[in-house]
Protein backbone atom coordinates (compact mmCIF):
# COMPACT_ATOMS: atom_id res chain seq x y z
CA UNK A 1 0.00 0.00 0.00
CA UNK A 2 1.78 3.19 -0.99
CA UNK A 3 0.53 5.07 2.45
CA UNK A 4 2.12 7.22 4.74
CA UNK A 5 4.53 4.84 6.59
CA UNK A 6 6.39 3.89 3.39
CA UNK A 7 9.24 6.58 4.78
CA UNK A 8 12.29 5.95 3.18
CA UNK A 9 13.84 8.38 1.10
CA UNK A 10 10.80 10.93 1.20
CA UNK A 11 12.01 14.20 1.55
CA UNK A 12 11.16 17.46 3.39
CA UNK A 13 11.91 16.10 6.80
CA UNK A 14 14.07 17.90 9.05
CA UNK A 15 17.45 16.82 11.33
CA UNK A 16 16.69 13.88 13.61
CA UNK A 17 17.06 14.89 17.44
CA UNK A 18 19.86 13.66 18.38
CA UNK A 19 19.89 15.16 21.72
CA UNK A 20 16.86 12.79 23.64
CA UNK A 21 17.67 11.39 27.03
CA UNK A 22 18.55 7.71 27.00
CA UNK A 23 16.03 6.30 29.47
CA UNK A 24 13.94 4.04 28.08
CA UNK A 25 10.68 5.59 28.76
CA UNK A 26 9.82 9.16 28.72
CA UNK A 27 6.71 8.85 29.61
CA UNK A 28 4.60 6.34 31.63
CA UNK A 29 1.73 5.25 29.08
CA UNK A 30 4.89 4.47 26.51
CA UNK A 31 6.11 1.96 29.27
CA UNK A 32 2.45 0.83 30.06
CA UNK A 33 1.47 0.25 26.54
CA UNK A 34 4.66 -1.61 25.56
CA UNK A 35 3.61 -3.79 28.48
CA UNK A 36 0.22 -4.44 27.36
CA UNK A 37 1.52 -5.39 23.62
CA UNK A 38 3.59 -8.18 24.88
CA UNK A 39 0.87 -9.28 27.02
CA UNK A 40 -2.52 -9.44 25.09
CA UNK A 41 -3.61 -8.92 21.46
CA UNK A 42 -6.61 -10.05 19.98
CA UNK A 43 -6.63 -13.41 19.85
CA UNK A 44 -6.72 -14.18 15.94
CA UNK A 45 -4.43 -11.36 14.19
CA UNK A 46 -0.37 -11.70 13.31
CA UNK A 47 2.20 -9.52 13.08
CA UNK A 48 1.73 -8.83 9.75
CA UNK A 49 -2.05 -7.71 9.86
CA UNK A 50 -1.21 -5.40 13.25
CA UNK A 51 1.72 -3.61 10.85
CA UNK A 52 -1.21 -3.21 8.28
CA UNK A 53 -4.05 -1.84 10.82
CA UNK A 54 -0.90 0.71 11.94
CA UNK A 55 -0.29 2.28 8.80
CA UNK A 56 -4.21 2.81 7.89
CA UNK A 57 -4.03 5.06 10.90
CA UNK A 58 -5.17 8.40 9.07
CA UNK A 59 -1.79 10.81 7.69
CA UNK A 60 -2.40 13.41 10.20
CA UNK A 61 -2.25 11.22 12.99
CA UNK A 62 0.41 9.12 12.02
CA UNK A 63 2.78 11.19 11.45
CA UNK A 64 2.38 13.70 14.04
CA UNK A 65 0.68 11.75 17.43
CA UNK A 66 3.33 10.06 19.39
CA UNK A 67 4.82 6.49 18.84
CA UNK A 68 3.26 4.27 21.43
CA UNK A 69 -0.23 6.46 20.97
CA UNK A 70 0.05 4.80 17.62
CA UNK A 71 0.23 1.37 19.19
CA UNK A 72 -2.71 2.05 21.20
CA UNK A 73 -4.63 3.07 18.24
CA UNK A 74 -3.67 0.26 16.43
CA UNK A 75 -4.51 -1.97 19.42
CA UNK A 76 -7.48 -0.83 20.03
CA UNK A 77 -8.37 -0.98 16.35
CA UNK A 78 -7.47 -4.81 16.14
CA UNK A 79 -9.43 -5.25 19.11
CA UNK A 80 -12.80 -3.34 18.63
CA UNK A 81 -12.09 -5.37 14.72
CA UNK A 82 -12.00 -8.79 16.14
CA UNK A 83 -14.81 -8.20 18.64
CA UNK A 84 -13.08 -8.16 22.24
CA UNK A 85 -14.49 -4.80 23.31
CA UNK A 86 -16.64 -2.55 21.50
CA UNK A 87 -16.02 1.23 20.82
CA UNK A 88 -18.37 2.15 23.62
CA UNK A 89 -17.05 -0.35 26.03
CA UNK A 90 -13.39 1.68 25.43
CA UNK A 91 -15.41 4.54 26.32
CA UNK A 92 -17.19 3.47 29.24
CA UNK A 93 -14.61 1.20 30.55
CA UNK A 94 -17.26 -1.39 31.40
CA UNK A 95 -17.72 -4.85 30.07
CA UNK A 96 -20.94 -5.72 28.94
CA UNK A 97 -20.03 -9.02 28.94
CA UNK A 98 -19.14 -11.42 31.39
CA UNK A 99 -14.59 -11.73 31.36
CA UNK A 100 -13.20 -13.25 28.21
CA UNK A 101 -10.24 -14.70 30.09
CA UNK A 102 -9.07 -15.08 33.54
CA UNK A 103 -5.07 -14.20 32.94
CA UNK A 104 -3.13 -14.49 36.20
CA UNK A 105 -0.83 -12.18 37.55
CA UNK A 106 2.97 -12.37 36.70
CA UNK A 107 5.93 -11.73 38.84
CA UNK A 108 9.50 -10.21 37.81
CA UNK A 109 11.10 -13.81 37.20
CA UNK A 110 7.72 -14.77 35.13
CA UNK A 111 8.05 -11.65 33.00
CA UNK A 112 11.83 -12.45 32.49
CA UNK A 113 10.62 -15.64 31.35
CA UNK A 114 7.91 -15.04 29.29
CA UNK A 115 10.61 -12.36 27.46
CA UNK A 116 12.71 -15.06 26.51
CA UNK A 117 9.75 -17.28 25.20
CA UNK A 118 8.81 -14.49 22.42
CA UNK A 119 11.66 -15.04 20.65
CA UNK A 120 9.09 -16.18 17.90
CA UNK A 121 10.33 -18.08 15.15
CA UNK A 122 8.83 -16.57 11.29
CA UNK A 123 10.19 -19.55 8.89
CA UNK A 124 8.15 -21.87 7.31
CA UNK A 125 8.57 -25.22 5.16
CA UNK A 126 7.88 -24.52 1.73
CA UNK A 127 7.32 -27.18 -1.28
CA UNK A 128 9.60 -25.06 -3.57
CA UNK A 129 13.41 -24.37 -4.10
CA UNK A 130 14.72 -20.83 -4.11
CA UNK A 131 14.62 -19.19 -7.32
CA UNK A 132 17.86 -17.35 -6.45
CA UNK A 133 21.23 -18.10 -5.53
CA UNK A 134 23.92 -15.76 -3.15
CA UNK A 135 25.81 -13.06 -6.17
CA UNK A 136 22.36 -13.74 -8.34
CA UNK A 137 21.32 -10.14 -10.04
CA UNK A 138 17.69 -9.43 -9.62
CA UNK A 139 15.19 -6.71 -10.67
CA UNK A 140 12.58 -5.58 -7.97
CA UNK A 141 9.08 -5.40 -9.15
CA UNK A 142 8.13 -1.93 -10.75
CA UNK A 143 4.98 -1.94 -8.76
CA UNK A 144 3.52 -1.99 -5.61
CA UNK A 145 -0.39 -2.92 -4.78
CA UNK A 146 -3.12 -1.79 -2.69
CA UNK A 147 -2.42 -4.16 0.21
CA UNK A 148 0.44 -4.71 2.91
CA UNK A 149 3.83 -4.80 1.12
CA UNK A 150 7.30 -4.73 2.56
CA UNK A 151 8.75 -3.96 -0.80
CA UNK A 152 9.43 -0.05 -0.28
CA UNK A 153 8.40 2.28 -2.84
CA UNK A 154 12.14 3.10 -2.78
CA UNK A 155 13.12 0.19 -4.40
CA UNK A 156 10.65 -0.50 -6.58
CA UNK A 157 12.00 -1.15 -10.49
CA UNK A 158 15.44 -1.06 -9.00
CA UNK A 159 18.44 -3.72 -9.70
CA UNK A 160 20.09 -5.36 -6.60
CA UNK A 161 22.51 -8.22 -6.20
CA UNK A 162 21.63 -11.26 -3.76
CA UNK A 163 23.74 -10.61 -0.67
CA UNK A 164 22.03 -14.01 1.64
CA UNK A 165 19.48 -16.22 1.70
CA UNK A 166 17.01 -17.04 5.21
CA UNK A 167 14.88 -19.60 4.02
CA UNK A 168 11.07 -19.30 3.72
CA UNK A 169 9.45 -16.66 5.87
CA UNK A 170 6.02 -16.15 6.30
CA UNK A 171 4.68 -13.94 3.48
CA UNK A 172 3.14 -10.39 4.72
CA UNK A 173 1.28 -9.70 1.84
CA UNK A 174 -0.33 -12.85 2.41
CA UNK A 175 -0.64 -12.55 6.09
CA UNK A 176 -1.94 -9.21 6.20
CA UNK A 177 -5.24 -11.20 5.23
CA UNK A 178 -4.99 -13.56 7.13
CA UNK A 179 -3.73 -16.12 4.76
CA UNK A 180 -0.55 -17.71 6.47
CA UNK A 181 1.93 -18.22 3.04
CA UNK A 182 5.20 -18.15 3.05
CA UNK A 183 8.27 -17.74 0.70
CA UNK A 184 11.69 -17.83 0.06
CA UNK A 185 13.48 -15.00 1.69
CA UNK A 186 16.74 -12.60 0.38
CA UNK A 187 18.67 -9.70 1.90
CA UNK A 188 19.29 -8.01 -1.56
CA UNK A 189 21.37 -5.28 -1.97
CA UNK A 190 21.32 -1.97 -3.62
CA UNK A 191 24.03 0.10 -4.45
CA UNK A 192 23.03 4.41 -3.27
CA UNK A 193 23.33 5.30 -6.60
CA UNK A 194 21.17 2.44 -7.95
CA UNK A 195 18.40 3.90 -5.69
CA UNK A 196 19.33 7.60 -5.54
CA UNK A 197 21.23 8.57 -8.72
CA UNK A 198 24.42 10.06 -9.22
CA UNK A 199 24.29 12.05 -6.28
CA UNK A 200 25.02 9.22 -4.08
CA UNK A 201 28.50 7.77 -2.50
CA UNK A 202 29.67 5.07 -4.88
CA UNK A 203 30.80 3.17 -1.83
CA UNK A 204 27.48 3.44 -0.23
CA UNK A 205 25.09 0.51 -0.41
CA UNK A 206 21.23 -0.15 1.00
CA UNK A 207 20.13 -4.19 1.74
CA UNK A 208 16.82 -4.98 2.44
CA UNK A 209 14.76 -8.32 3.38
CA UNK A 210 12.41 -8.79 0.26
CA UNK A 211 10.48 -11.88 -0.46
CA UNK A 212 11.21 -14.33 -3.97
CA UNK A 213 7.99 -12.91 -5.48
CA UNK A 214 8.87 -9.23 -5.16
CA UNK A 215 11.87 -10.40 -7.19
CA UNK A 216 12.45 -11.34 -11.10
CA UNK A 217 16.14 -12.37 -12.84
CA UNK A 218 17.98 -9.70 -14.46
CA UNK B 1 -13.15 -13.27 14.25
CA UNK B 2 -10.29 -10.51 12.75
CA UNK B 3 -11.81 -8.86 9.70
CA UNK B 4 -8.47 -8.58 7.51
CA UNK B 5 -10.44 -5.67 5.54
CA UNK B 6 -8.46 -2.69 4.75
CA UNK B 7 -11.90 -0.86 4.75
CA UNK B 8 -13.57 -2.16 7.94
CA UNK B 9 -9.96 -0.79 9.50
CA UNK B 10 -10.01 2.70 7.70
CA UNK B 11 -13.83 3.23 9.43
CA UNK B 12 -12.75 1.89 12.97
CA UNK B 13 -9.52 4.64 13.04
CA UNK B 14 -12.00 7.64 11.61
CA UNK B 15 -13.90 6.76 14.14
CA UNK B 16 -11.42 6.57 16.98
CA UNK B 17 -9.94 9.74 15.48
CA UNK B 18 -12.73 11.78 16.54
CA UNK B 19 -14.01 9.83 19.43
CA UNK B 20 -10.34 8.37 21.80
CA UNK B 21 -9.45 11.35 24.09
CA UNK B 22 -6.67 13.20 22.70
CA UNK B 23 -4.31 13.00 25.22
CA UNK B 24 -1.72 9.49 24.98
CA UNK B 25 -2.16 8.96 28.05
CA UNK B 26 -5.54 8.76 28.68
CA UNK B 27 -5.89 6.39 25.77
CA UNK B 28 -3.59 3.63 26.75
CA UNK B 29 -5.16 4.07 30.29
CA UNK B 30 -8.67 3.52 28.28
CA UNK B 31 -7.04 0.26 26.94
CA UNK B 32 -5.71 -1.05 30.01
CA UNK B 33 -8.70 -0.64 31.92
CA UNK B 34 -11.00 -2.71 29.65
CA UNK B 35 -8.46 -5.12 29.04
CA UNK B 36 -8.69 -5.73 32.66
CA UNK B 37 -12.46 -5.69 32.78
CA UNK B 38 -12.15 -8.38 29.95
CA UNK B 39 -9.86 -10.35 32.48
CA UNK B 40 -6.75 -10.10 29.90
CA UNK B 41 -4.45 -8.23 31.13
CA UNK B 42 -3.28 -7.40 35.16
CA UNK B 43 -1.97 -3.89 36.09
CA UNK B 44 0.32 -5.57 37.96
CA UNK B 45 1.24 -7.45 35.53
CA UNK B 46 2.19 -4.24 33.27
CA UNK B 47 4.24 -3.24 36.24
CA UNK B 48 6.28 -5.82 36.01
CA UNK B 49 6.65 -5.72 32.51
CA UNK B 50 7.52 -1.71 32.74
CA UNK B 51 10.54 -2.62 36.07
CA UNK B 52 12.13 -5.70 33.70
CA UNK B 53 12.79 -2.89 30.53
CA UNK B 54 13.74 -0.48 32.82
CA UNK B 55 16.07 -2.79 35.04
CA UNK B 56 16.98 -5.36 33.22
CA UNK B 57 16.59 -5.40 29.78
CA UNK B 58 17.91 -2.46 27.35
CA UNK B 59 21.27 -2.00 25.57
CA UNK B 60 23.85 -3.24 28.51
CA UNK B 61 22.64 -6.82 27.18
CA UNK B 62 23.62 -5.93 23.53
CA UNK B 63 26.99 -4.01 25.01
CA UNK B 64 28.16 -7.40 26.73
CA UNK B 65 27.29 -9.02 23.28
CA UNK B 66 29.58 -6.59 21.69
CA UNK B 67 32.60 -6.91 24.64
CA UNK B 68 32.44 -10.88 24.63
CA UNK B 69 32.80 -10.83 20.43
CA UNK B 70 35.73 -8.54 21.54
CA UNK B 71 37.55 -10.71 23.67
CA UNK B 72 36.15 -14.36 22.73
CA UNK B 73 37.23 -14.70 18.94
CA UNK B 74 35.14 -18.37 18.83
CA UNK B 75 32.00 -16.58 20.21
CA UNK B 76 32.20 -13.76 17.38
CA UNK B 77 32.96 -16.39 14.99
CA UNK B 78 29.29 -18.14 16.03
CA UNK B 79 27.98 -14.39 16.73
CA UNK B 80 28.78 -13.21 13.04
CA UNK B 81 27.39 -17.38 11.57
CA UNK B 82 23.79 -17.02 13.82
CA UNK B 83 23.63 -13.99 16.34
CA UNK B 84 20.10 -15.31 17.75
CA UNK B 85 21.63 -18.73 18.69
CA UNK B 86 24.70 -16.89 19.80
CA UNK B 87 22.57 -14.33 22.17
CA UNK B 88 20.39 -17.49 23.31
CA UNK B 89 23.67 -18.65 24.48
CA UNK B 90 24.05 -15.51 26.72
CA UNK B 91 20.22 -15.92 28.01
CA UNK B 92 19.43 -12.92 25.99
CA UNK B 93 16.63 -14.56 23.76
CA UNK B 94 13.51 -12.37 23.75
CA UNK B 95 11.45 -10.02 21.36
CA UNK B 96 12.61 -10.18 17.67
CA UNK B 97 15.66 -12.38 18.52
CA UNK B 98 14.42 -14.79 16.52
CA UNK B 99 16.20 -13.92 13.44
CA UNK B 100 19.12 -12.07 14.69
CA UNK B 101 22.04 -10.81 12.81
CA UNK B 102 25.46 -8.84 13.72
CA UNK B 103 26.97 -6.93 11.28
CA UNK B 104 30.32 -5.39 12.00
CA UNK B 105 32.35 -2.24 11.27
CA UNK B 106 35.88 -2.23 10.04
CA UNK B 107 38.13 0.44 8.92
CA UNK B 108 36.26 0.64 5.23
CA UNK B 109 32.47 -0.13 5.93
CA UNK B 110 30.24 1.49 8.52
CA UNK B 111 27.01 -0.22 9.39
CA UNK B 112 23.94 1.48 10.36
CA UNK B 113 20.09 -0.15 10.99
CA UNK B 114 16.49 1.38 10.08
CA UNK B 115 13.58 0.22 9.18
CA UNK B 116 11.93 2.42 6.85
CA UNK B 117 7.98 0.71 7.02
CA UNK B 118 7.29 0.77 10.57
CA UNK B 119 10.03 0.82 13.75
CA UNK B 120 11.71 -3.03 13.67
CA UNK B 121 13.96 -3.43 16.35
CA UNK B 122 15.66 -5.95 18.16
CA UNK B 123 14.21 -5.18 21.57
CA UNK B 124 15.60 -8.30 23.45
CA UNK B 125 19.33 -7.26 23.35
CA UNK B 126 18.84 -3.17 23.27
CA UNK B 127 15.64 -2.55 24.96
CA UNK B 128 13.11 0.39 24.00
CA UNK B 129 13.60 1.79 20.78
CA UNK B 130 14.83 5.28 21.12
CA UNK B 131 12.31 8.16 19.63
CA UNK B 132 14.56 9.52 17.12
CA UNK B 133 14.93 5.84 15.41
CA UNK B 134 10.95 6.00 15.35
CA UNK B 135 10.97 9.32 13.66
CA UNK B 136 9.55 10.18 10.13
CA UNK B 137 12.88 12.26 9.76
CA UNK B 138 14.96 9.38 10.56
CA UNK B 139 13.22 6.21 8.79
CA UNK B 140 13.08 8.85 5.66
CA UNK B 141 16.57 10.61 5.40
CA UNK B 142 18.98 7.84 6.69
CA UNK B 143 18.35 5.59 3.52
CA UNK B 144 18.88 8.49 1.01
CA UNK B 145 21.72 10.50 3.13
CA UNK B 146 23.32 8.19 5.27
CA UNK B 147 26.26 10.86 5.70
CA UNK B 148 24.04 13.63 6.76
CA UNK B 149 21.95 11.81 9.39
CA UNK B 150 25.57 10.36 10.78
CA UNK B 151 27.03 13.92 10.74
CA UNK B 152 23.97 15.34 13.06
CA UNK B 153 24.82 12.35 15.35
CA UNK B 154 28.82 13.21 15.25
CA UNK B 155 29.97 10.77 13.13
CA UNK B 156 32.18 12.09 10.19
CA UNK B 157 33.07 9.54 7.82
CA UNK B 158 35.46 9.36 5.10
CA UNK B 159 34.84 9.58 1.92
CA UNK B 160 36.06 6.59 0.73
CA UNK B 161 34.43 4.68 3.73
CA UNK B 162 31.31 2.85 2.41
CA UNK B 163 28.20 3.18 4.50
CA UNK B 164 25.88 -0.09 4.64
CA UNK B 165 22.41 0.96 5.68
CA UNK B 166 20.14 -2.08 6.80
CA UNK B 167 16.77 -1.48 5.85
CA UNK B 168 14.96 -4.01 8.34
CA UNK B 169 11.87 -4.80 5.78
CA UNK B 170 11.49 -8.88 7.53
CA UNK B 171 11.52 -10.23 10.81
CA UNK B 172 15.66 -10.11 10.59
CA UNK B 173 17.07 -7.82 13.29
CA UNK B 174 20.72 -5.81 13.07
CA UNK B 175 22.86 -5.24 16.25
CA UNK B 176 26.14 -3.47 14.79
CA UNK B 177 29.42 -4.77 16.23
CA UNK B 178 31.06 -1.41 16.37
CA UNK B 179 35.17 -1.13 16.20
CA UNK B 180 37.28 -2.21 19.71
CA UNK B 181 38.75 1.47 20.67
CA UNK B 182 42.86 1.58 20.81
CA UNK B 183 43.99 1.40 23.86
CA UNK B 184 41.65 -1.46 25.76
CA UNK B 185 43.83 -4.45 25.62
CA UNK B 186 43.82 -4.60 29.43
CA UNK B 187 40.20 -4.04 30.45
CA UNK B 188 38.35 -6.81 31.00
CA UNK B 189 35.12 -7.49 29.23
CA UNK B 190 32.72 -5.45 31.66
CA UNK B 191 35.49 -2.19 31.62
CA UNK B 192 34.76 -3.05 27.60
CA UNK B 193 31.32 -3.67 27.70
CA UNK B 194 30.47 -0.01 29.55
CA UNK B 195 32.48 1.54 26.54
CA UNK B 196 29.68 0.20 24.18
CA UNK B 197 26.95 3.17 23.37
CA UNK B 198 23.53 2.35 22.69
CA UNK B 199 23.91 4.46 19.42
CA UNK B 200 26.97 2.37 18.33
CA UNK B 201 25.00 -0.69 18.17
CA UNK B 202 22.24 0.83 16.08
CA UNK B 203 24.83 2.41 13.99
CA UNK B 204 24.61 6.29 14.85
CA UNK B 205 27.55 6.17 16.79
CA UNK B 206 31.30 5.00 15.53
CA UNK B 207 34.36 5.90 17.06
CA UNK B 208 33.94 4.96 20.95
CA UNK B 209 35.30 6.80 24.01
CA UNK B 210 37.90 5.14 26.15
CA UNK B 211 37.78 7.11 29.76
CA UNK B 212 34.73 9.34 28.41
Amino acid sequence: MDGIHDLGGKLGYGPVDVNEPEEPFHYDYEGRMWAMSRIAKAPDINIDWWRHVRELIQEDDYLNRPYFDSWAQTTIATMIDSEVFTTDELASGVSATPPLADVQEVDYEGVLQQNAEIAFDFSRPVDTEPQFAVGDIVVTNAEGHTGHTRLPEYARGKTGVIHSYHSAHCFPDDYAKGNPSAQHLYTVAFAATELWGDDANPNDRVTLELWESYLAPK
Amino acid sequence: MASFDQKKITEIHQHLHSHLPSDSALRVKALETILVEKGMVKSESIDRWVEVYADDIGPKRGAHVVARAWTDPAFKERLLADAASAVDEMGYKGPASGHLKAVENTDDTHNVVVCTLCSCYPFAILGMAPNWYKTAAYRARVVREPRAVLEEFGVKLAEDVGVHVWDSTAELRYIVIPQRPQGTENMSVEELAALVTRNSMIGTDRDLKVGA
